[in-house]
């Protein structure tokens, strides 16, 4: 296959209020991984998807070799040779690998399904990645690397051009990365274009050719991997970060609210002690996958654990389910706000008092008047912007929905608040709000544990970090003496 | 001044269609009621209501707890056979304990009570099974509704346990309560039915149910548990206990209508009660209840009851047959939730 290239020049993708993308001229190679890296937000998604044909740009134009390309679907863009495998796995977990490689276009002979082609060919398929995966095994018995290579296959099954991959190790574990890494240099020794998107700049030298780094929505240069250190790409991502620092006016007491001893979860996190003191914000940083949340969840029964022993206040508790800790004085607000920390079809009156209903209720009996006292008291301490206390969670913002989340904790009245990125998915102006709601209740003596990926918000808002890798807390960080770049360095080490 | 004015009214009219839409149920239930009472005759009287609110009372105070059920995000199925066997442990105990000599209260009292504690049980046996061991309502309570026919059949012997009751229980199911003399002038005089008990059992088991579910921690948790288990379990609300409660509940109503149909045809038998739990489900949905969890009322069920109760006897009136009535009920059915699927789409 000859040399060829999927370029964009001048691409630019507005949305209201914000420009994701500006002014990108970026090109990639055939026969070369090519990485895209930047931290959340930066525009690699909004880039990945204007290349799929899932969005169209504002301005600029994206050609593959002379050819201008313009896309109205993802499925005109999968004609010319570009397709995707995108972090969700689409694979159906009940049918054989060759099923779903071929899902809706199994080969036919006399209108029946030929099933000896079909795993023919997918063997095939496998064969050119250099994995030995059966065809006719059932998907759901496969493991996690194992799924990935066959969503590639599949990808693979159109004769693309360029394949552009999301994140594929995310889900993976270390050993797995490896014999994934296989398949992909398989992949582009064929002579395809790989774009592979990530944010583990780990994986870099050991896959990428090229890298190109986006920051804010810039492409702040392509480099060749050969040629780089692992520093410069960390300057390239984050530039001169300027971290915003938080109210002085804080005062962390000396007195321990909260000591974590020795709790483990099997395959989750080992060990894990610290301190909690009253007041104070401790953020816990750590990779996608290191136990971050898990170790919350230990935290506020809402997961069994293993081993070890939470004291609040000087009261021990062992393995106690999430209405004992509630009662402690923990409160939390989930990974997954719509998943996990709010009731979608019910109304924000109602989503600010389902942790709270003993407290706005006599005996078994609700008090009405309470319940709208409570609810009204977060909407406006909060400052939850919403035409009434009557309408839907689902029809607020990611930011207001983050924040009836909080609010239906802190009309608990807790001790302890701990937040599971609480920020993904909201705006800036509402993630500043948040944080100072975090302040406002470490004013009032409230601790907070705040979990988040984006490390420049545990510098801004903690007066501690503890950082997590593996399931273990391997260091203790103050933000005033540590830059952004370090605090990276650290959670990644060992990687 | 035009393009405002314009607005104005769009917004109106778009308001009366959102109100026609969240009343869906009301209104069209009132356009039927209009409809008979013009066009057929004794449908507008008195004893017809009576007969109306007799014949469907027995299903409606089950359909108070299946939307209690489906609300939680569950489902049971199991309700019509619970109907046949308290009938049947009822007769059965009336017939052999007074045999072995027993007071024929006391023993109706026992039967009663046994069928009160086996509704216990089975609500038990739902919840466990599908909350501990995560299996689907669906499948649990089906394989109740035929065990449990099978039991009633075995517990009666395979026949009708007829004329074993005593007066004050058949009162519960056949009994009517006078209307006192001066509201009977007030209504014009002449002779009017009373009310039928199961009537009087349906407002009261309907007022209870409409308040447990509006204004208790436990009716709250309900809605909550039905809308996102796993949300209402995160907030500290105890998802298990909450389904156990509605699964027992509607046994216990199942129960109540047991002894009260048997009491109204004057027998036990294991065939009371077959089909009951879709009718049930039926008035549920007609009713405006989300077969997905967390949205429902009580009221709409109620009205859900009328509503199905007015088709049969409109029909009935109209000389329709039987089958004709099954096709019939089968569409409204189905136009219900057309109305209350695209209800959803609006709103979501």
């Amino acid at each position: 296959m000859s040399d060829f290239n999927i370029r964009a020049e001048h691409l630019t993708k507005d949305y209201p209020g914000t420009r994701a993308l500006d002014d990108i001229s970026i090109s990639f190679q055939s026969g070369k991984v090519n990485a895209l890296v930047g931290k959340n937000g930066s525009g690699k998604s909004t880039l990945v998807k204007i290349f799929a044909g899932a969005i169209s740009s504002s301005s600029g134009d994206i050609f593959l070799n002379e050819e201008k390309l313009t896309f109205n679907s993802t499925s005109e863009a999968n004609a010319k040779g570009i397709v995707t495998v995108y972090q969700e796995m689409s694979l159906v977990p009940g049918l054989s690998v060759a099923e779903n490689i071929f899902l809706g276009r199994l080969p036919k002979k006399n209108s029946i399904i030929d099933w000896k082609k079909a795993y023919k060919m997918a063997g095939d398929l496998l064969q050119k990645m250099k994995v030995d995966i059966d065809p006719h095994e059932t998907v759901k018995r496969l493991s996690m690397w194992q799924m990935q290579v066959v969503e590639i296959s599949k990808a693979l099954s159109f004769n693309p051009k360029v394949i552009m991959l999301d994140e594929p190790t995310s889900a993976l574990a270390q050993n797995e990365v490896q014999s994934l890494f296989d398949a992909v240099r398989a992949l582009r020794d064929q002579g395809v274009v790989v774009i592979y998107v990530t944010h583990k700049l780990q994986e870099l030298p050991q896959i990428a050719d090229t890298v190109s780094v986006l920051r804010d929505g810039k492409l702040m240069g392509t480099v060749q991997m050969k040629e780089v250190e692992h520093k410069d790409i960390i300057d390239m991502m984050f530039g001169e970060v300027k971290v915003q620092s938080r109210p002085r006016d804080i005062e962390v007491k000396d007195e321990i609210i909260m000591e974590v001893n020795g709790l483990s979860r099997e395959g989750w996190y080992q060990d894990v002690h610290f301190q909690l003191k009253r007041g104070e914000v401790l953020g816990i940083a750590g990779m996608l996958g290191s136990g971050r949340t898990e170790l919350l969840r230990g935290i506020f029964g809402a997961d069994p654990v293993d081993a070890g022993e939470i004291i609040v206040e000087g009261k021990t508790y062992k393995n106690a389910g999430l209405r004992e800790m509630k009662k402690a004085g923990i409160g939390l607000t989930p990974e997954n706000r719509k998943l996990e920390g709010l009731i979608l079809i019910h109304s924000v009156l109602d989503n600010l008092c389902y942790a709270s209903m003993n407290l706005t209720s006599h005996f078994l009996f609700e008090d009405k008047p309470m319940r709208k006292l409570f609810a009204n008291k977060q909407v406006s301490e909060l400052k939850i912007k919403i035409p009434g206390i009557n309408v839907t969670a689902q029809s607020l913002s990611g930011g207001n929905q983050q924040k009836v989340v909080v609010g239906n904790w802190l009309n608990t009245s807790p001790k302890i608040m701990l937040y599971d990125e609480p920020t993904r998915g909201i705006d800036v102006n509402a993630k500043q709000e948040l944080f100072a709601i975090m302040w406002a209740q470490a004013r009032k003596g409230i601790s907070t544990v705040f979990v988040s990926t984006e490390l420049e918000e545990l510098l801004e808002v903690c007066h501690r970090i503890l950082i997590m890798r593996h399931g273990r807390i391997v260091e203790e960080v103050n933000p005033d003496q540590i830059n952004i770049n370090e605090l990276y360095e650290i959670c990644m080490r060992g990687e | 001044m035009g393009i405002l004015s314009a607005q104005k009214t769009l917004f109106n009219r778009k308001k009366i269609g959102v109100f026609l839409l969240d009343h869906a149920i009301e209104v069209i239930l009132f356009t039927l009621i209009l409809a008979l009472a013009l066009g057929v005759n004794n449908f507008m009287t008195w004893s017809n209501w009576m007969n109306i609110l007799r014949a469907n009372s027995l299903k409606g105070v089950i359909a108070f707890g299946m939307t209690m059920v489906i609300v939680a995000g569950l489902i049971d199925l199991s309700i019509g056979s619970t109907v046949a066997l308290a009938g049947v442990i009822t007769a059965r105990c009336c017939r052999d304990l007074t045999a072995g000599g027993m007071d024929l209260t006391t023993a109706c009292l026992i039967g009663m009570g046994l069928s009160l504690v086996m509704a216990l049980v089975i609500g038990w046996f739902h919840g466990f099974f599908q909350h501990r061991a995560g299996m689907p309502p669906f499948i649990v309570t089906l394989v109740t509704l035929n065990a449990l026919y099978g039991l009633a059949g075995m517990v009666s012997e395979g026949f009708p346990i007829a004329n074993q009751f005593p007066d004050w229980f058949n009162f519960l199911g056949g009994g009517r309560i006078p209307i006192p003399g001066w509201i009977v002038n007030l209504l014009g005089g002449g002779k009017i039915d009373g009310i039928p008990v199961p009537a009087v059992v349906l407002i009261v088991s309907f007022f209870i149910v409409w308040y447990f579910m509006g204004y208790t921690t436990t009716g709250r948790a309900i809605y909550a548990t039905g809308g996102n288990p796993e949300s209402a379990r995160l907030s500290g609300i105890n998802v298990g206990r909450t389904k156990m409660i509605c699964f027992i509940a509607v046994q216990i109503l199942a129960v109540i209508s047991g002894f009260m149909t048997s009491g109204q045809l004057l027998a036990g038998s294991f065939s009371f009660g077959r089909g009951w739990e879709l009718d049930a489900i039926a008035a549920t949905v007609i009713g405006g209840t989300s077969m997905n969890g967390g949205i429902g009322k009580v009221w709409g069920t109620l009205l859900g009851v009328i509503f199905m109760g007015v088709i049969s006897n409109g029909m009935t009136l109209l000389n329709f047959d039987i089958y004709t009535q099954y096709v019939v009920r089968g569409f409204i059915m189905f136009l219900a939730v057309l109305i209350s699927s695209y209800q959803a789409q609006i709103k979501a």
